[in-house]
């Protein structure tokens, strides 16, 4: 199939739109509530309104009804099928008695979220893109946050590279933009933050090799869908440094720095906050870059949301030669000591899993921790310069040094959730290493697609316990034998929900979707469910009652350890569902 | 038993998959059906690829040698460099569509896990070093000047392994490129002293510019020169239809065929040793 004919299918897209309505469900539809500015940077206590339901990345809840002493209480209220096949990583959203929920393929839902009744659905016809055209088909198949509420709409992200603003209550396309050139190779793999009528997002795809030289965060008008401003995460011609530390290396050669993990906003200082991915190619001895730094990749960047000039940067893994890529949740946190309040970012940004604290206003590195083990960074200085262990740094193709975490992570895009109760954050982690070798793996003839073999994910030597919930005590200064580690077989596959019950929730590649007591990390309760706890699990309240919505399905997590842990079978189905408990009526 | 009725049968095979297995995609995207194709085989060609003509050319020859019409279907492509999500795509494009999937390449340590299986090799292709300037050799390249690689290819594997086993100050410098047509602006703006390139790749760049058959291929030595082997993927679970194949290959290599297609489209390479 040709690029036109590609194109000609993508128009074709929305006028194939699904729209199913639902008589039952009619009030709830009728009486919605706009999502209002106000209500984004400060949700209801009741609600789930953004990815991680505040803006700051938190993913706590106020909520307590389900907490310590009721959790084991917990019944099923209600279940639903996803509408599509594929790897699960979802983040459903509550707001006014409408669940939102996006499937795989950009299919978006929105359901009764008492009842689990279906109100409308929204079905692009990505199916229409070539079967050959593979990279969009397999982000297809994997299905992130792509959704953020705003107004009386739902905006999406799409494998496309579009922008698409959905009516709330009825679905239907009310505006979309081609946000970027999808026949290069991109592609939105995560969803935007909208705060201020602007749409803040983050682009994927940035190691295809026809999107060489740019990878971007972007802000798009959210009445006109007109681009504002874009910062490119490679090439940032303002900063002598910045290129400087890519060598030789000049911006149309340079791949990678894909920002695949939705930023966060501190409307104080009007700055948003977004992590960066790996280079590509992943090793120096490929990319040309020699020993330099490949800025901004595995950094955090500040940006003025207004303008989108950078505003700080810090690189939590520099000269990454093994694809340990560091574009994970940046989470805002501000810390009271004395009578001063300190205003934090905190992350556990990459796959090695070391976790650090900065001030969020000046980008200064406060301190760090270890969580997995790691053999990548051998210190951190009080400055924040990260030393690595050279011996891991290819010198020749062919050599093949066991690298631990996986390049699976250690973390991964399951995000962690802090607790301002507790003032702990809770991680989900998997002690895993891997072999890296620097090859040319042509699978076709003379075509590019691999530079980097990967052996099988293995337990690092002397563990046998893969799946770890960590919880680290924040504040401005370290306070490592503060929190807890909880430890198990599985891996762990979904985010994590902390709450104001006191509970820290999240699940495991063995299909169970554990409560975990904040301050002692004991398993309160447990329920295995259909498939490995997949992604982000959220809480609401609605009449009085609190529900706890869990998704399982197809964990690629899962997947690429199993064979470390024959006594966990996992399902051949998919199984993508979510389950939504609640207590008993007393 | 026959070609067709074994690609008729193969499908029918019961998997046994242990239970704890890897899983790199969902099972439900594989279809269990048996294909109803007659005495057709299905052929997936990434057209996009330098070697596509070569692949049609081979598979057509393969179809008579088995009296099978080939049915195209078009092939994956637009991966990462990193290969992220190809594997999975391919699975379920030979699974579901292909019954075999030309142009693959055949070396050491194939990428390729337990549900495919390589062909024998089909044609044996080289990359090739192209310059504007009055080299006749990388040898007479001065040291330091830059040489433009086509990006994770076998040629700047062998190219990068070569030069960094050499003293530092009699070193090249390199810099991968993935757009071919970039590169060779950037070597006639002077800042490539030349480029490093699969011979059908500079053929596909001369069917848009006809004046890049003005370059001149020059000599690689010192460094060795990087042929790729191309084959084809069958199923795992299609051994008989991969035999059927190699042995196409084998009477295609004998009778000089591979050779003369080789010949015809121009492209410097030998059929497999």
């Amino acid at each position: 199939m040709t690029k036109n004919y590609l194109k000609t299918a993508l128009a074709l897209a929305v006028s194939l739109t699904t729209l199913v309505g639902v008589a039952n469900a009619q009030s709830v539809r009728e009486n919605y509530a706009p999502v209002t500015n106000d209500m984004v940077l400060n949700p209801p206590a009741t609600e789930w309104l953004s990815w991680r339901r505040t803006i700051d990345n938190q993913g706590y809840s106020p909520l307590d009804k389900i907490n310590k002493d009721t959790v084991k209480d917990l019944e099923l209220a209600w279940a639903w099928p996803m509408a599509d096949v594929g790897i699960q990583e979802t983040a459903p959203l509550m707001h006014d008695g409408v669940l939102f929920l996006q499937t795989n393929n950009n299919i978006v839902q929105a359901l009764d979220a008492k009842t689990g009744d279906l109100i409308w659905e929204f079905r692009p016809a990505l199916a229409k893109i070539p079967a050959e055209w593979g990279y969009q088909l397999y982000q297809s198949r994997r299905q992130k946050n792509s959704i953020a509420l705003y107004e009386d709409t739902v905006v999406l992200t799409t494998v496309d590279a579009r922008i698409i603003v959905l009516g709330a209550k009825d679905g239907k396309v009310l505006r979309e933009v081609q946000a970027f050139d999808v026949n290069k190779g991109y592609s939105y793999t995560v969803g935007p933050i909208v705060v201020n009528n602007t749409i803040i997002s983050a682009i994927s795809g940035c190691s295809i090799s026809g999107t060489a030289g740019g990878c971007y965060i972007v802000a798009h008008d959210f009445e006109t869908l007109e681009e504002k401003w874009r910062f490119n995460t490679i090439d940032d011609p303002n900063n002598p440094e910045q290129q400087a530390s890519w060598g030789d290396v000049p911006p149309e050669n340079r791949w990678g720095g894909t920002p695949w993990a939705t930023g966060s906003y501190d409307p104080e200082t009007n700055t948003t906050y977004w992590g960066v991915g790996m280079p590509a190619p992943y090793a120096e001895l490929i990319r040309g870059s020699e020993d330099g730094n490949v800025l901004y990749t595995n950094s955090t960047l500040a940006l003025d949301a207004t303008t989108g000039e950078l505003k700080w940067y810090y690189q939590h893994l520099p000269r990454d030669n093994w694809d340990l890529d560091s574009p994970f949740e940046r989470v805002l946190v501000d810390v009271k000591e004395g009578d001063e309040t300190k205003k934090l970012l905190i992350s556990v940004p990459g796959k090695n899993g070391i976790f650090f604290a900065l001030d969020r206003e000046t980008g200064k590195y406060l301190w760090s921790q270890e969580t997995v083990v790691q053999n990548v960074v051998t210190s951190i200085d009080e400055s924040g310069k990260v030393n690595l262990n050279e011996e891991l740094i290819m010198t020749a193709l062919g050599e093949s040094p066991l690298v631990c975490t996986s390049v699976s992570g250690g973390k991964l895009w399951q995000a962690g959730a802090y607790s301002p109760k507790t003032q702990q954050f809770y991680v989900p982690l998997t002690e895993a290493c891997n072999t890296v070798e620097a090859t040319q793996s042509e699978f076709t003839a003379g075509n590019a697609t691999g530079a980097m073999k990967f052996g099988p994910r293995v337990l690092p030597e002397g563990i046998t316990e893969a799946g770890l919930v960590d919880a680290i005590k924040v504040g401005t200064t370290k306070s490592e034998g503060e929190g807890w580690k909880a430890r198990q077989r599985a891996s762990m596959t979904s985010s994590l929900l902390a709450t104001a019950g006191g509970l820290v929730i999240g699940g495991d590649a063995g299909r169970y979707v554990k409560a975990w007591d904040d301050t002692t990390g004991e398993v309160l309760w447990q329920q295995r469910l259909n498939a490995p706890i997949g992604g982000s699990p959220m809480t609401y309240e609605l009449d009085g009652e609190q529900y706890l919505v869990v998704p399982t399905g197809f964990s690629a997590a899962a997947g690429s350890i199993a064979a470390a842990f024959p006594e966990i079978p996992l399902p051949s189905g998919t199984g993508n569902s979510i389950f939504v408990f609640k207590l008993p009526k007393q | 038993m026959s070609v067709k009725s074994m690609l008729g049968a193969f499908a029918a095979v019961m998997l046994l998959a242990a239970p704890a297995a890897a899983q790199s995609l969902p099972q439900q995207l594989l279809t269990q059906e048996r294909p109803v194709q007659g005495n057709t085989i299905r052929a997936c060609v990434d057209e996009t690829s330098a070697g596509a003509k070569l692949d049609h050319a081979i598979m057509d020859a393969i179809g008579d040698a088995l009296f099978l019409e080939v049915k195209y279907v078009e092939g994956l492509h637009g991966f990462p460099l990193d290969g992220d999500g190809y594997l999975a795509e391919l699975q379920i494009q030979l699974n579901n569509d292909c019954d075999v999937f030309l142009g693959v390449s055949v070396q050491p340590n194939m990428p390729f896990p337990e549900w495919a299986k390589i062909t024998r090799p089909y044609a044996r292709v080289p990359f090739v070093l192209v310059t504007d300037k009055d080299y006749s050799a990388l040898a007479d390249i001065p040291y330091g000047s830059t040489i433009g690689t086509a990006l994770a290819s076998l040629g700047e594997r062998v190219f990068a392994t070569s030069v960094t086993q050499r003293p530092k100050d009699q070193r090249w410098k390199r810099l991968p490129y993935a757009d071919f047509a970039l590169m060779t602006t950037r070597m006639r703006e002077g800042k490539l002293a030349a480029m490093l390139l699969w011979h059908p790749s500079l053929l596909q760049l001369a069917e848009a510019d006809p004046t890049v058959m003005d370059l001149r291929i020059i000599g690689l030595d010192p460094v060795p020169t990087a042929s790729v082997e191309v084959g084809a993927l069958v199923s795992s679970r299609n051994t008989f239809l991969r035999t059927q194949i190699d042995q196409a290959i084998e009477e295609l290599t004998a009778d000089g065929t591979i050779d003369r297609i080789l010949d015809e489209l121009g492209i410097i390479g030998s059929s497999p040793l």
